[in-house]
C-alpha cells in the first residue's frame, strides 16, 4: 500500500490550476472532463511520483467544512519546502497572502498561506 | 503580504456576508465600511485572499445557490432568479450560463432528465437530498 494521490478542495478548478501551477510552480499532470467538472491533479517537479487532485467543492457539506476550517485558521494541506525564508519571499512578492509568516515550530519551521481557493496551506521546513 | 488576526476575521467575516442573500444587500463599500475598512483596501485584500472581487463572489454565491434550487426541482427559472436576488433574468441566464456552461433552463432539463446515482462527482455536483433519494 502507497499513498501516491491525495487531494485539496478548490472553489473553482480553473482558478485553482492557474495557482498552484503558475504561481505555487507544481505542474500539470492529468486534465480530464468529468462531467460537468474536471480530473485534475498537479505534481512538484522535486516529487513528480506524488500527485495532488485539485477537487471541486460544489458540495454544500464540503463548502461548509472547508469554509469553517479556514475560518478557525486551519491549514488544509501542507507541502515540505527547502528553504522556508526564500518560499515566503518568493511567494509574498507573487501576491500571496500569508496569514503566519516563517515560525519556528521544534524541528520544524512553518508558514501558513491563503491558497485563493478557499484554503489555507501550510509550509514547512525541517530545521 | 502578511494578514495580521483582526485583517483575516474581517475577510472571512466579509466572505460569510457576502453568502448572505439578503435583500436589500448591502454594497460593496457599505460592506467595507461596516468592517472599519477602506472599499480599496478591502477589495484588494479580498481578492489576493480570495482569488475573486468580493463583488464577484457574492455573484457566485448566488449563482451557486440558483443551482442548488434548480437542482431540488421546486421552482420554476424565474422564481429561482428572483429568489437568490437577480432582479433581470436576462443577466442571471447569462451569467449563469458563464459559469456552469449551460442556461439556468438547459440545467433544470438535464438535472430532470439524469439518473442521479450517488458518487464522487455526482455528489459533489451539489444537488441535496435528491441524489440520494433518486439512486
Amino acid at each position: 500500500m502507497r499513498i501516491k494521490l491525495t487531494s485539496v478542495m478548490v472553489d473553482d478548478q480553473e482558478k485553482g490550476l492557474r495557482f498552484y501551477t503558475e504561481v505555487l510552480g507544481f505542474r500539470k499532470k492529468h486534465d480530464i472532463p468529468v462531467g460537468e467538472y474536471r480530473w485534475i491533479t498537479v505534481t512538484s517537479p522535486e516529487e513528480p511520483d506524488v500527485e495532488l487532485a485539485l477537487e471541486p467543492n460544489a458540495n454544500p457539506a464540503a463548502k461548509t467544512f472547508q469554509q469553517a476550517m479556514f475560518a478557525q485558521g486551519i491549514p488544509l494541506a501542507a507541502f515540505e519546502v527547502g528553504d522556508l525564508a526564500a518560499e515566503f519571499s518568493r511567494l509574498s512578492g507573487a501576491g500571496v497572502a500569508f496569514t503566519k509568516p516563517p515560525t519556528p515550530a521544534g524541528p520544524v519551521s512553518l508558514a501558513v498561506f491563503a491558497d485563493t481557493c478557499g484554503n489555507l496551506i501550510q509550509l514547512y521546513q525541517r530545521m | 503580504m502578511l494578514l495580521r488576526h483582526d485583517g483575516f476575521r474581517r475577510l472571512c467575516e466579509a466572505r460569510e456576508r457576502l453568502q448572505q442573500l439578503d435583500d436589500p444587500a448591502p454594497t460593496i463599500e457599505e460592506l467595507a465600511l461596516e468592517l472599519g475598512v477602506s472599499p480599496f483596501h478591502f477589495i484588494r485584500q479580498f481578492e489576493t485572499v480570495f482569488g475573486v472581487t468580493p463583488h464577484q463572489y457574492r455573484i457566485q454565491a448566488r449563482l451557486d445557490r440558483a443551482k442548488a434550487l434548480l437542482a431540488a426541482g421546486d421552482l420554476s427559472v424565474t422564481d429561482v432568479c428572483m429568489e437568490v436576488g437577480f432582479s433581470s433574468l436576462g443577466s442571471f441566464s447569462t451569467l449563469f450560463t458563464r459559469r456552469f456552461g449551460e442556461p439556468p433552463s438547459a440545467f433544470r432539463r438535464r438535472v430532470d432528465a439524469a439518473d442521479l446515482t450517488p458518487g464522487c462527482l455526482s455528489l459533489m455536483g451539489g444537488v441535496p437530498g435528491r441524489s440520494f433519494r433518486e439512486a
